[in-house]
């Protein structure tokens, strides 16, 4: 299937074609009218998206056999659920589902919408805490599902995303509509490590914060590989997101954030942070819009990219934008693209750390602010691990600078 | 008396400025060396030297240090090899624990002596009584390096550095400026520990109170980038009360 082919269609001929269902009409008018990107499209104009939609890709068929329901962590192979854990206070499910982000920018949203039957349905309704685990395995396929988490009212929940599988040449279109209902928390944290051989992913997901609700989102990326995170965010009256992003890419990938931060309510908050560090002729893509709706006075919003450039041929295609219709708020942001401090790396090195050690360590101390935001101690050092092999090639985890155990054995060793 | 670094005929710029014109000094072993000099006479400038620092371009001349010309060597290679440099403002560097980032360079200096490394436990505990003993915060050392710090506290945390660096020779570049009588005193105490009869320090200051703590063995005038004088610590005094106009530059 050739996904290209599919901007001659109008709505009712994406349907048919798609195989959807007509509830669904809604996404295919937004895909009819967005059209699948090309290269010329203004989201994806740092992005090589052309191979993508224009290769004659096979379709993978997602299995709807019964899932295993065993241990905290929700597994999804190649767009299978494969386990939906036994977790308290949680119930998943494959539903049909179409309560999609009707105003969304990304015509591969409605794509992806259109060509998932099913999508895998969470439910929180108690505080919890969970694991969601991509496995990729289908080569040269295109693997296309949906997740839908819904964080019922009053509920506190922290999900960690991971991936791995080695789906070689394969192109994962995918993403999440999540809900989180008022006065209800969600942490969401993905760390993803994309290899040189691996898959291509599109992330493409919508995320509406209801009154009072608060979300906090922490995506670490760390890739040899290209792939883009595609986000859009609704907040009601008194909603909060605080995004933090860090980006490591390497080998000429090019990798990112497009997003769009919407203030629907008034006395909503935002708050979006990326650090990027772009290596061996790579590229570091944010390209993110704050947009302040009439509807949102005392809106506080507030974004910031910074990248360091570790060569030369290394680019950051940065764009933050404010599109502010009101006047009573508070908005800020900015963009900073430089190498590592000249001042910094001569203190180290004039203690005796070589060069190359005294650059890591500049470069882990970059990446440290975003880190610190999972407050999860366990997933933040499991983090820093990632990034650390990601990096260095290898991990040397040093419990020092994590922890105080060995201060405990001191303190133990002078009673 | 032996010399540990010798400096022969040595200039070094910044940019297109000349700063160092034909410097001469030899630092003898186990012994203190003062520099005292105007603004602007290339103090900072030689101490940067020594060390290798990127701004700083030596353009003729010799740094000897054990017997080897050192200006080609990378600025590790020489803190390895034991020279240290107190800077009079200490980077701030976020995000880099303090701890963690002396363990790794005591743990450089020691793998270079060939000494074991110290673990965790060792390191933290000579460590922490240092910290005491220079009356540091104790939560200083958990802090990112230098982030945040007062002045006295950046100075103290260069002292602590080199106290467990163990360096052979020290370059104490206006330790003194920014710290009160008591952070004076502690800085001073921790430097005078480190004397022991083979270390040898030299001391870059504007002002001759540090010199009532730390007792020179010699003084060297410093005036537009050549050392016109050196005498004994009765220099001082002469100092104090003609100021540096009285040393004609050769």
């Amino acid at each position: 299937m050739k996904l290209d082919i599919l901007n001659a269609l109008d709505s009712d001929s994406l349907l048919k074609e798609l195989k959807s269902s007509s509830s669904k009409s809604v996404a295919a008018s937004a895909l009819a009218k967005l059209k699948v990107p090309n290269k010329k499209t203004e989201k994806y104009r740092y992005f090589d998206i052309e191979p993508l939609v224009t290769k004659d890709w096979q379709v993978a068929d997602i299995a709807e056999a019964e899932p295993r329901s065993e241990g905290k962590k929700i597994v999804i192979q190649d767009g299978a659920l494969v386990n939906s854990g036994d977790i308290e206070g949680l119930s998943v499910e494959l539903a049909e589902f179409s309560d999609i982000d009707s105003e969304h920018f990304d015509g591969l949203y409605f794509l992806s919408h259109l060509m998932a039957k099913k999508a895998i349905v969470i439910r929180c309704s108690k505080d919890s805490s969970f694991e969601i685990e991509h496995i990729f395995s289908k080569e040269e396929s295109l693997i296309n599902y949906r997740v839908v988490i819904l964080v019922d009212a009053n509920t506190h929940v922290q999900a960690y995303e991971s991936f791995s599988g080695d789906a070689k040449e394969s192109f994962v279109l995918s993403g999440y509509d999540i809900f989180v209902s008022r006065d209800a928390s969600l942490k969401f944290i993905k760390s993803h490590t994309l290899k040189q051989t691996q898959y291509t992913p599109i992330f493409t997901s919508r995320y509406k914060v209801d009154s009072n609700a608060n979300l906090k989102l922490s995506s670490f990326d760390f890739s040899f590989a290209n792939g883009l995170n595609i986000i859009r965010v609704e907040l009601k009256e008194s909603a909060n997101i605080d995004a933090s992003h860090l980006l490591y890419v390497s080998n000429s990938a090019k990798y990112g954030i497009v997003s769009e931060i919407v203030h629907e309510g008034k006395s909503s908050t935002s708050s979006q942070k990326a650090k990027s560090i772009l290596d061996s002729g790579a590229r570091g893509i944010f390209d993110a819009l704050i947009r302040v709706q009439h509807s949102a006075k005392w809106t506080k919003a507030h974004q910031n990219s910074k990248a360091i450039l570790l060569e030369s041929g290394a680019y950051m295609a940065s764009k933050p934008q404010l599109e502010i219709y009101i006047d009573d708020l508070e908005a800020s942001h900015g963009s900073t693209t430089g190498q590592l401090d000249e001042q910094q790396l001569f203190y180290l090195r004039s203690r005796g750390i070589k060069e190359s050690d005294a650059r890591k360590m500049l470069i882990l101390a970059f990446a440290h602010e975003i880190v610190a935001t999972v407050d999860d101690e366990y997933l933040a050092n499991k983090i820093y691990a990632e990034f650390e092999r990601a990096y260095y090639g290898n991990y040397e985890l040093d419990c020092i600078k994590t922890c105080d155990g060995c201060e405990e054995l001191v303190l133990k060793d002078e009673q | 008396m032996s010399k540990v670094l010798e400096i022969k005929e040595l200039k070094a710029k910044i940019g297109d400025k000349n700063i160092l014109k034909g410097l001469n000094l030899a630092l003898e072993e186990g012994k203190v060396h003062a520099i005292m000099g105007p603004n602007g006479a290339g103090k900072s400038t030689l101490s940067k030297a020594i060390v290798g620092h990127y701004n700083v371009e030596v353009t003729d001349g010799e740094i000897i240090y054990n017997g080897k010309n050192i200006v080609e060597e990378e600025p590790e290679e020489r803190a390895l090899d034991g020279i240290f440099l107190s800077f009079q403002n200490p980077v701030e560097v976020p995000g880099v624990n303090n701890a963690y980032f002396l363990r790794t360079a005591v743990n450089a200096r020691r793998k270079h002596l060939g000494l074991p490394e110290l673990n965790a436990a060792e390191f933290l505990r000579e460590m922490k009584a240092l910290v005491s003993e220079l009356g540091m915060k104790p939560e200083l050392i958990n802090r990112s390096l230098n982030e945040g710090f007062s002045g006295g506290e950046k100075k103290r945390n260069e002292i602590l550095q080199m106290m467990m660096l163990e360096p052979n020779v020290v370059i104490l570049d206006e330790i003194d400026s920014g710290l009160d009588i008591d952070a004076l005193r502690a800085v001073s105490e921790g430097i005078n520990k480190m004397k022991d009869g083979k270390r040898s320090f030299l001391v870059i200051t504007h002002y001759s109170r540090i010199l009532d703590y730390i007792k020179p063995d010699y003084i060297h005038v410093l005036k537009d980038g050549q050392i016109v004088h050196t005498g004994g610590p009765e220099l001082v005094e002469q100092l104090e009360e003609e100021g540096y106009s009285s040393f004609e530059e050769k």
